[in-house]
């Protein structure tokens, strides 16, 4: 036992408290699931007894809502990737879930035809039409998300940046990457207004954090290795990693280390920083750029479940609310319920929304300028859910300067 | 007046096999036990089915008796015991030239050891110290659950016309001229004194066998020998680990269903009732069992628990480690009364060749000639995998095995019937150990159920992660509703002698995550239900 921290062995610190079972999303919207406390750590002592799965594990949304929920540390949500992995050893994916788990390797075929992501954009809307994805197994309501003409890291290199000694590494996430290089451009203009050149290192990897909560850990371990090493190398030349995707931080600063547990998955982490929190410290060093143009704008922020558990605060709220004239409300809704890929499943799809529904509520009353979240994802199912086009707290940030 | 022709004393694993034996060659038997069935060091035990590798150096006798047995076992008794092997490792520490002797006393007596690579035996127990283990071999040691075991031995005898009475504790004898007419009990809970008449009487009360000779007028020597446990959150181990070295204090781990045991030590005590363990003893246990697993102390302790093995002590025997692991049968007849047996020492593993060797001595003197079939009937039938596929539908995962050998074909039927009609039943009582309300209250509504521990034993309610915090007071209420009218309306006092009972092995090890454990416990019961640690007021 080399790391107490690794999931597996968080299970022996669950006292039974269920706190985890009352906060979590899915309990509340389909009864059918038995819970983050049962599924997770109960059955975690359990499974020697006999081969056997537990039917309800798919359900689990990797939100983390019950390890954030947690008085005793246990990774719950982490048990129970790793119980799905296991599953998928005997189990064959289907082939939604093989697509949705593989955003990377999809994208990078469709960017390798000319006009690909064109074609591919106007296919995805026949394939809405026509009802395909949901043959598929995929939720047949939702607009799969769309590619950007060009992604932003091939356009990198065209967008002008202030050359500078102080330098940064974007891990630029899929989602960004591929479907909002607007945000990645955002990111740039705010990070050189503080004195910061942005660097992207085309060997990084997807996160893996579809490719965990699809059960395909083993190519998850893959990415992992490959962008631990890519990490600790550019620690090695003193060069932060930050990413403007909390999803992505989150697996890069905890997940990687919860779920394969070496040491090198911890010292990687502390190379890893949220966009808002580098920027908070930024502030802290009194570094910050605080030459901000007014914006009088009212942002409703829906807090992503993958940033609370970070456990860094609200760094997003913190820095937008040095812009004068802005004023920054939670929705204080919990979780939006899309949960990375998980709402994308046509059998999850239902659940997905009443999680969600909450949230969507909140943003109806209509009392403000602008909705903002950190994630990706969120802001597909805000957007699904209100079709209000939310924002990604970086965008406001960035137009300030 | 009750009649039978041989009262057997003592509920144990000894009483309970000659209670079976008999049943089946036709003797009619009933047996009394003053708590309920295993009540003494037949549960409270490391649940190892010896190998008789822990015996083949110092006693190839026993050793030997040990794997007949252990084979005998895994034949009879699919539902009671788990086959998960045994392995023998020594350390560094350990002297190299025990392990000559052992592995010659190994084949000497008959005991398959297999010498396995260290890199073999990391893989099968990935948590045994890289640094300290030298050596290993693999042996047919298995767990044996003794709850299980003993209700299985009560469901082979009733079907033989075997009957039994738990709390129900002897008081003293009735005898003329020196020839045994009765055995005088009293019932636990009404008080009520009663003779039952028998022409024999066997006492096989183990750690108590002396009291009883006492009540008989004869002197026992039988010396009770306390064993601290240790038992642990979940499984550490997949096999039995033993220490490959001179038999000594905390050097087994067994792993049962979803815990570890780690025992034991050896003290002497004057009083078989004291099962009370301490600190020290704990310490003394995690500091040997760390020796083998180097991260032992980072694996949550759920409780700990006592019991005495009833050690034979003949006139100027050894007692403690150095005494006999042995048994005796003796006739009191020799000390003029005729019709009284005392069955005294082994080991849990050879209780059926105990109950044997007893009641081939019996039927000697009742003219029997029917031989033992113990040894060839399996004790209970195995639920068909049809019943458990069927069950899986309704029950909870991991959990039909585990549910299927504690209740036994037709309990289990009974239960996955109400899982499959009414949806409510599937609710679990007990979260940690999985245990749905249809199988509370089939156990709840037996007549043998006085006491809400006397439905832990059967159900593992309780036994599991939080001890009690959740199913405590859902059990109670079940059991309010459909337990033994006389004991199950004072609900409170069953809640809080639950309750007790699980604290009792909790508060030696109220450490780290066990001590918070037991904090929310004190908390929901104490701030929600006024209910102060349920100490007796």
């Amino acid at each position: 036992m080399s790391d107490k921290t690794q999931a597996i062995f968080t299970g022996d610190r669950c006292l039974s408290c269920t706190s985890c079972m009352a906060n979590c999303p899915v309990m509340a919207a389909i009864k059918d699931y038995r819970g983050p406390k049962l599924v997770g750590p109960a059955h975690g002592r359990m499974h020697f007894s006999q081969e056997d799965i537990e039917t309800s594990l798919e359900f689990c949304s990797n939100c983390k809502n019950c390890d954030r929920a947690c008085p005793s540390g246990v990774a719950v949500s982490t048990l129970n990737m790793l119980r799905r992995a296991e599953y998928y050893k005997t189990h064959k994916h289907t082939q939604a879930e093989d697509m949705i788990a593989h955003g990377e390797r999809m994208a990078k075929l469709i960017r390798k035809i000319p006009f690909g992501a064109t074609f591919s954009n106007v296919g995805m809307s026949f394939g809405k039409s026509l009802g395909i994805f949901s043959k598929l197994g995929l939720a047949g309501e939702r607009d799969m998300p769309a590619y950007a003409a060009t992604a932003f890291k091939d356009k990198f290199n065209s967008i002008k940046q202030t050359a500078s000694g102080k330098k940064i590494v974007m891990f630029t996430g899929c989602f960004i990457n591929d479907n909002e290089p607007q945000v990645g451009e955002a990111f740039i203009k705010v990070m050189n207004a503080n004195g910061y050149e942005v660097l992207i290192d085309k060997g990084f990897n997807c996160c893996g954090s579809p490719l965990v909560v699809t059960g395909y850990l083993d190519e998850a371990r893959e990415h992992a290795d490959n962008n631990v090493a890519r990490i600790l190398d550019w620690k090695k030349q003193g060069i932060p990693v930050v990413t403007p995707c909390t999803s992505c931080s989150l697996m890069l600063k905890e997940e990687y280390h919860e779920l394969f547990g070496e040491d090198k998955f911890h010292e990687a982490a502390q190379n890893v920083y949220d966009a808002f929190e580098f920027l908070e410290i930024l502030q802290e060093r009194g570094e910050f750029n605080e030459n901000l143009k007014p914006l009088n704008q009212k942002l409703l922020y829906h807090v992503p479940c993958h940033l609370k558990s970070q456990a860094i605060g609200l760094p997003a709220q913190d820095i937008l609310e040095e812009i004068d004239g802005v004023k920054v409300q939670t929705a204080d809704a919990g979780c939006c319920g899309i949960s990375g890929n998980y709402g994308f499943r046509k059998d999850k799809y239902e659940i997905s929304m009443k999680v969600g529904a909450k949230l969507f509520e909140r943003i109806k009353q209509d009392d403000f300028d602008k909705v903002i979240s950190d994630c990706g994802t969120c802001r597909m199912q805000i957007h699904h859910g209100t079709n209000v086009k939310p924002y990604h707290p970086i965008e406001i940030l960035a137009k300030a300067y | 007046m009750e009649k039978a022709t041989v009262v057997v004393i003592g509920g144990g694993a000894t009483g309970l096999g000659i209670l079976r034996d008999l049943s089946m060659r036709g003797v009619k038997a009933l047996l009394v036990e003053k708590n309920d069935l295993v009540n003494g060091a037949s549960s409270r035990y490391h649940g190892l089915l010896h190998s008789g590798g822990r015996y083949a150096v110092k006693d190839q006798e026993a050793a030997r008796e040990c794997i007949i047995e252990n084979q005998i076992m895994r034949k009879i008794g699919k539902s009671c015991v788990e086959p998960c092997g045994g392995m023998f490792t020594r350390l560094d520490i350990d002297d190299p030239a025990y392990e000559e002797l052992w592995v010659k006393g190994c084949s000497d007596s008959g005991i398959e050891a297999t010498p396995i690579t260290l890199d073999e035996a990391f893989r099968l127990e990935p948590r045994l110290s890289r640094k300290h283990v030298k050596s290993a071999y693999l042996v047919p040691d298995a767990a044996v659950d003794g709850f299980r075991m003993a209700w299985q031995l009560i469901d082979s005898s009733k079907r033989y016309g075997g009957q039994f009475k738990t709390y129900t504790e002897v008081i003293g004898f009735d005898s003329v001229n020196g020839e045994l007419r009765g055995v005088k009990v009293r019932d636990q809970f009404t008080g009520e004194e009663y003779e039952i008449a028998c022409d024999i009487a066997v006492n096989a009360a183990g750690g108590w066998a002396g009291f009883v000779g006492k009540l008989a007028g004869v002197e026992i020597g039988v010396q009770p020998d306390k064993g601290t446990l240790i038992a642990f959150n979940q499984r550490i181990v997949n096999h039995v680990v033993n220490r490959l070295h001179k038999s000594s204090d905390g050097d087994i781990f067994v792993p049962h269903g979803s815990i570890t045991i780690l025992g034991t030590s050896s003290m002497s005590v004057p009083n078989p009732e004291d099962t009370s363990t301490s600190r020290a003893e704990v310490e003394s246990l995690l500091k040997i069992g760390e020796e083998t697993f180097e991260d032992l102390r980072d694996f949550r302790i759920l409780r700990t628990f006592a019991g005495s093995r009833p050690l034979y002590i003949p006139p100027g025997g050894a007692v403690g480690r150095s005494a006999s692991r042995g048994f005796a049968i003796v006739d009191h007849e020799q000390d003029g009364l005729k019709g009284f047996f005392t069955i005294v020492g082994g080991k849990f593993t050879t209780y059926r060749l105990m109950a044997e060797k007893m009641c081939n001595q019996i039927c000697a003197k009742l003219g029997n000639n029917t031989p033992c079939r113990t040894a060839d009937e399996p004790l209970v039938e195995e639920v068909s995998q049809e019943d458990k596929d069927r069950a899986k539908k309704f029950f909870p995962s991991y959990g039909v095995n585990l549910a299927a050998t504690r209740l036994g074909v037709d309990r289990f039927k009974k239960v996955v019937e109400r899982l499959e009609s009414e949806p409510e039943s599937r609710e679990l009582i007990c979260e940690c150990e999985n245990v749905t309300r249809a199988e509370v209250e089939e156990i709840c509504k037996d007549d043998t159920s006085f006491i809400v521990n006397d439905v832990r034993r059967r159900t593992r309610i309780g036994m599991g992660t939080c001890q009690g915090n959740f199913c405590a007071l859902r059990a109670a209420a079940i059991f309010a509703d459909m337990g033994v009218e006389s004991t199950a309306k004072d609900s409170l006092t069953r809640m809080r002698e639950f309750l007790q009972g699980r604290w009792k092995g909790i508060r030696p090890v109220l450490l780290g995550r066990t001590l918070r454990e037991t904090e929310m416990t004190r908390s929901i019961y104490e701030l929600s239900m006024n209910i102060k640690g349920g100490a007796p007021q």
